[in-house]
């Protein structure tokens, strides 16, 4: 492990201060459950590490006029056992408890989750210098890559690993971003960008930014959702694929919806292919079969990993049958 | 230790200790002694680990746990190359930092897998070890290696070893005619199973700390064999044998990757030397990965000839084996053994590539062949149109080597199979393979399991009655967290007339009186025993006292209620606590576990187990929900931790049944998953209700209790079950482990191409 300083703000404003000024490369702190283990191993390596525990107002549920906002210092355990949450957005309930394990939510926190870092196993080689951490090859792109992307690969084949984006993004959440210019509000799918972007971050944070809360709109009416995360074991596990379906459904049929993966691709994927697919026809298994073929249209498996569209069909028929259910 | 001299020890095939073995006498023509099992107050009964309080609340001081006075902190430097010559070490700049109390070059010229110790350092701290080791200047030649061991098999692949080919005949075996075999068989059925490489992952990592008093070594060690790291001690450091103490009091598993000498144990003692300090080296849990070996890989095809009433004509087995720079195993044991079968071939190859060497795993080979020789036997029983189970019962042997060998002494496989099923409920499956329909569909699967576990004549063991009614038994085995401790206590209660919790045990120390290595399911065969010596002979010694009490004859004395009395006047008692004061000194009885007539019978173990699964077809996701699982073992000595031994196995087997593989990298010749996250072991949310049941078929040729091990045989057939229970379910054998939803879904695809 490096030697790094650790920081300490107590406002939004002094870490923003803090992080515009300082020279080192830094890491943010949340719950520490990932980070931790990636200074130590020595795949992170910061100069000063600004622990968000004492940032005041960044914890919390709070409702507002038009919906819920979910403080990024929120432990991933408050909002799973919120009852606005449990009433208004099951799928982010469902999310919320599918993830890590009890201990890891008692700590863990909703900023922390939505920017942690991949989990691919050659970025997590502290031996290993792959593009991600500025060296010229993609590891997983001819090595053993059964967990790596089927979407959105090319420079890098990681998977975006968190529950709650992929439920987020498909409730239309909005993510703020606190800045030393004040606050910057985009969509949640906005927040997070792709390799080709920038091979080393997952999402638009620029230096000096910090994620500050989500904003989740309040429920349409006939609003239905559901989160389905296909894993290989019973618990603490990431997602080999999981699927967010939320819309508004009348009379079998969704008038509104949108599919969103987790586990396919460097970022949250939308599947706007198959949401189109779907919208506005009687729900069946053929048509999601029909809509899945469609989205699949954009996929390119590598060596290892190709049962994932048969797991994209799998996650998707049961979250959008559960959601119109 | 490797699985070749594994076996030979779980056979009782190693060097015996010379001297006063009896053996008992061989009696061909007697009936199996099965006898069934004595009334006992504790001896089968479920006691609770009488350490077990220690152990929960984190007082037990494990190897991990141990801080010495000026301890030092010892690192290893290891090789990021999977091949490549080792030009210079310096050690130089380490030893410049303060704070670095010494250095070691461990490599020679080569190094051969990525994980091989180049050098150590021992530091006043963690932190100043490691930054010691980032300072070692290691000049290395890069060479060009192989890690897959497919590749591996290739003429043109890189070798291994300088001037030898990579792929090596390791075991052959022949009997009958098979040609001839096969030519009869109204049905022959040839199928191709694999099994992953799966890593050991004890909950404790391996460590040492070592010290020396004068001229004396003394090393507390997470071991599984006190004694055999003794003697390796011994002769790495060039000092005598009784100059070296060897101590493991508690310990977080081993699994079979702790049965020799360590390097890590070697280093440290020799960074002690030098530094005239203690010194600790843990081990981490990449390490775990890389160089403290792991179950080897296989590659099993059977060929397997039946008539159409099910009876076996002819078995063949090709296998390769992979155990990187080591010998893979070998996995022929069960079909040569198990079914009754007049031919019967086998060739056995192993596959060396540029990875750390496998070890013995826990009952090493016979997880291996159990999945594929049960798999065939259920592809058979489908082509046949069979019950599975009934196969099985139409080729069941009285003999080993197929029926063609000696006798077994006793066998009570055949109850396992009538009670397992009964537990799980045989009737309720599919009766052809994929029966059912929708998405997610359910089955049950069988699989058989024979192993050793006789136990090492020779064992020795000190029962010592003190005055004041205190009771030691002294025994140099090792409990590595299965309960040996406890079930010392129970032998000595049960023979004393004692509560186990009067008994103080002392074990894990080379300076205690000799027992084997826990491997090979051989400690409770092996100690039980030789306790149960001692503690009679104690109980004689207390006859007589009480006897001239009493006044009476020394054979007209009982035991019962802390009392002696005299049978003839059952009113005439003693005290238990007189007659101990009557012994006015610390007295010791020696015990020792006797031969067998091993040259006559055959002596083993068995067992049957039942799974019952849920398969959904379009995850490819498998869930266990139910399981059984019934043993011969010969007389359990503590039914609650033989119930621990039989859930922990078929937790395990289930672990790399469906999860658990250590996955290597061409590119950069390491592992990918050397971590607990990305090598998956399942978690509670995986384990079923796991039934153990125990057949209690007591052999009374083996030794003086009936006790045969059980460590292993319940890890056997785990993986087996299950996959057979999915292949009821889907229709169709996944033929590999762990059965990922990947491996799932692809084994369904080739159903529905109708291969």
């Amino acid at each position: 492990m490096r030697e790094f300083k650790i920081a300490q703000p107590r406002t939004a404003d002094e870490l923003a201060a803090l992080l515009a000024e300082t020279k080192e490369p830094v890491a943010m702190m949340a719950g520490g459950t990932d980070l931790i283990d990636e200074l130590k191993s020595g795949v992170a390596t910061v100069g000063l590490v600004a622990d968000l525990q004492a940032v005041a107002g960044l914890a919390g549920i709070v409702p507002e006029k038009d919906g819920l906002r979910i403080g990024a210092m929120t432990r991933i355990v408050d909002l799973a056992e919120d009852a606005a949450v449990a009433r208004d957005y099951p799928s982010l309930r469902q999310a919320a408890l599918s993830l890590a394990t009890p201990q890891l939510r008692n700590v863990g926190t909703v900023g922390g989750n939505l920017c942690q870092r991949p989990r691919c196993w050659y970025y997590r080689d502290p031996q290993v210098v792959c593009r991600k951490k500025g060296g010229f090859n993609c590891y997983a792109f001819q090595g053993r890559n059964k967990y790596h992307a089927i979407f959105g690969g090319g420079s890098c084949y990681i998977v975006y690993p968190s529950d709650l984006a992929p439920a987020l993004i498909s409730l239309g959440a909005k993510a703020t971003i606190g800045t030393a210019k004040g606050d910057k509000v985009v969509p949640l799918e906005q927040f997070y960008a792709l390799p080709e972007i920038d091979v080393g971050r997952e999402n638009i944070l620029d230096k000096g930014q910090f994620l500050k809360n989500v904003r989740v709109p309040a429920p349409k009416a006939g609003q239905k959702a559901a989160y389905v995360k296909l894993k290989e074991r019973g618990t603490w596990d990431f997602a080999l694929v999981s699927a967010a379906v939320a819309g508004v459904v009348q009379g079998g049929v969704f008038a509104e919806i949108s599919v969103v993966l987790g586990g396919v691709a460097p970022i949250p994927w939308r599947l706007r292919k198959a949401e189109d697919a779907l919208r506005g026809k009687p729900v069946s298994e053929a048509l999601i079969r029909q809509a899945v073929d469609e989205a699949l249209k954009d996929a390119s498996p590598l060596r290892e990993n190709g049962y994932k569209a048969d797991l994209v069909f799998a996650a998707l028929k049961e979250a959008v049958l559960a959601a119109a259910a | 230790m490797n699985a070749k001299d594994y076996m030979a020890e779980a056979r009782g095939q190693a060097a015996k200790p010379q001297g006063p073995v009896k053996a008992a006498a061989a009696k061909p023509a007697a009936p199996p002694p099965e006898a069934k099992a004595p009334e006992y107050r504790h001896i089968g009964k479920p006691t609770r680990r009488i350490d077990g309080r220690e152990v929960v609340t984190g007082r037990a001081a494990y190897t991990q746990d141990i801080k010495l006075r000026d301890m030092l902190i010892g690192k290893i430097l290891r090789s990021p190359h999977a091949a490549a010559e080792v030009l210079s070490i310096d050690l130089a700049p380490a030893l410049a930092l303060p704070g670095v109390f010494a250095a070691l070059k461990l490599a020679e010229s080569k190094v051969r897998y990525a994980g091989q110790q180049v050098a150590a350092v021992a530091a006043v701290d963690e932190r100043t070890a490691e930054k010691a080791l980032s300072r070692i200047n290691v000049e290395y030649k890069t060479l060009p290696y192989v890690v897959d061991w497919e590749k591996a098999r290739d003429a043109s692949a890189p070798q291994v070893r300088d001037g030898k080919g990579n792929v090596e005949k390791f075991n052959e075996y022949s009997r009958g005619d098979v040609e001839k075999g096969f030519a009869e068989a109204d049905v022959v059925v040839e199928r191709t199973y694999r099994t992953a490489f799966e890593i050991h992952n004890p909950a404790e990592t391996h460590g040492s700390v070592a010290y020396w008093e004068g001229d004396h070594l003394v090393v507390y060690d997470s071991t599984q064999n006190v004694h055999g790291v003794r003697d390796g001690l011994a002769r790495a450091l060039k000092v005598p044998a009784a100059n070296v103490t060897v101590i493991k009091k508690y310990m977080g598993g081993g699994f079979g990757s702790k049965l020799g000498l360590n390097e890590q144990t070697v280093a440290a003692a020799n960074l002690a030397r030098e530094t005239r300090r203690p010194v600790k080296i843990l081990l981490s849990r990449r390490d775990n990965a890389v160089c403290v070996g792991y179950r080897p890989s296989s590659l099993q095809t059977y060929k397997v000839g039946a008539k159409k009433d099910g009876s076996l004509t002819a078995f063949s087995l090709v296998n390769y084996a992979s155990g990187g720079v080591g010998a893979g195993d070998e996995v022929s044991e069960p079909v040569v053994d198990i079914y009754k079968c007049p031919n019967c071939k086998v060739e056995e190859f192993t596959v060396f590539t540029n990875t750390g060497a496998s070890r013995a795993t826990r009952a090493p080979g016979h997880t291996q062949g159990a999945l594929g020789l049960e798999g065939v036997m259920d592809e058979l029983a489908a082509a046949l149109d069979m019950d599975p189970l009934e196969l099985r019962k139409k080729n069941y042997s009285t003999r080993n080597l197929g029926d063609t060998g000696l006798p077994y002494s006793t066998k009570g496989l055949d109850t396992c199979y009538e009670l397992g099923a009964k537990a799980i409920g045989w009737e309720r499956r599919n009766r052809k393979p994929g029966d059912g329909s929708g998405p997610v569909r359910r089955g049950i699967g069988v699989a058989t399991s024979i192993w050793f576990g006789a136990g090492v004549p020779g064992t020795l063991a000190d029962v010592v009655l003190y005055p004041d009614m205190s009771v030691e038994v002294v025994c140099g085995t090792q409990d590595l967290g299965t309960g040996t401790r406890t079930h010392m206590a129970v032998v000595a209660a049960e023979t004393l007339g004692l509560e186990p919790k009067d008994i103080t045990v002392k074990l894990g120390n080379s300076d205690y009186p000799w027992a084997p290595l826990s491997g090979g399911s051989l400690t409770t065969p092996s100690v039980a025993p030789a306790v149960r010596d001692a503690a009679l002979k104690a109980v004689d010694r207390l006859k007589a006292v009480a006897a001239a009490r009493l006044k009476v004859a020394a054979d007209d004395v009982a035991m019962g209620d802390r009392k002696f009395f005299a049978k003839s006047a059952p009113e005439k008692t003693v005290a238990f606590a007189d007659v101990y004061r009557d012994l006015r000194r610390e007295t010791p009885f020696h015990g020792e576990r006797t031969g067998y007539p091993g040259d006559a019978y055959a002596f083993n173990t068995f067992g049957a187990h039942f799974a019952e699964v849920e398969v959904n077809v379009e995850t490819g996701r498998i869930r266990v929900l139910r399981y059984a699982a019934a043993h011969d073992s010969g007389q359990i000595i503590n039914k609650l931790t033989a119930e621990s031994q039989v859930v922990g196995a078929v937790t395990q087997g289930l672990s790399a049944g469906l999860f658990e593989e250590r996955v290597m990298d061409d590119t950069t010749g390491n592992p990918v998953n050397p971590n607990l996250r990305d090598y998956k072991i399942a978690t509670s949310l995986d384990i079923p209700e796991i039934t153990p049941i125990f057949v209690d078929v007591v052999d009374t040729r083996l030794n003086n209790l009936g006790a045969k091990g059980l460590g292993e045989p319940p890890r056997i057939p785990s993986s087996a079950a299950i996959a057979n229970a999915v292949y009821n379910a889907i229709g169709v054998h996944v033929r590999e482990i762990p059965m990922t939803p990947q491996r799932v879904l692809a084994a369904l695809k080739r159903k529905g191409a109708g291969s």
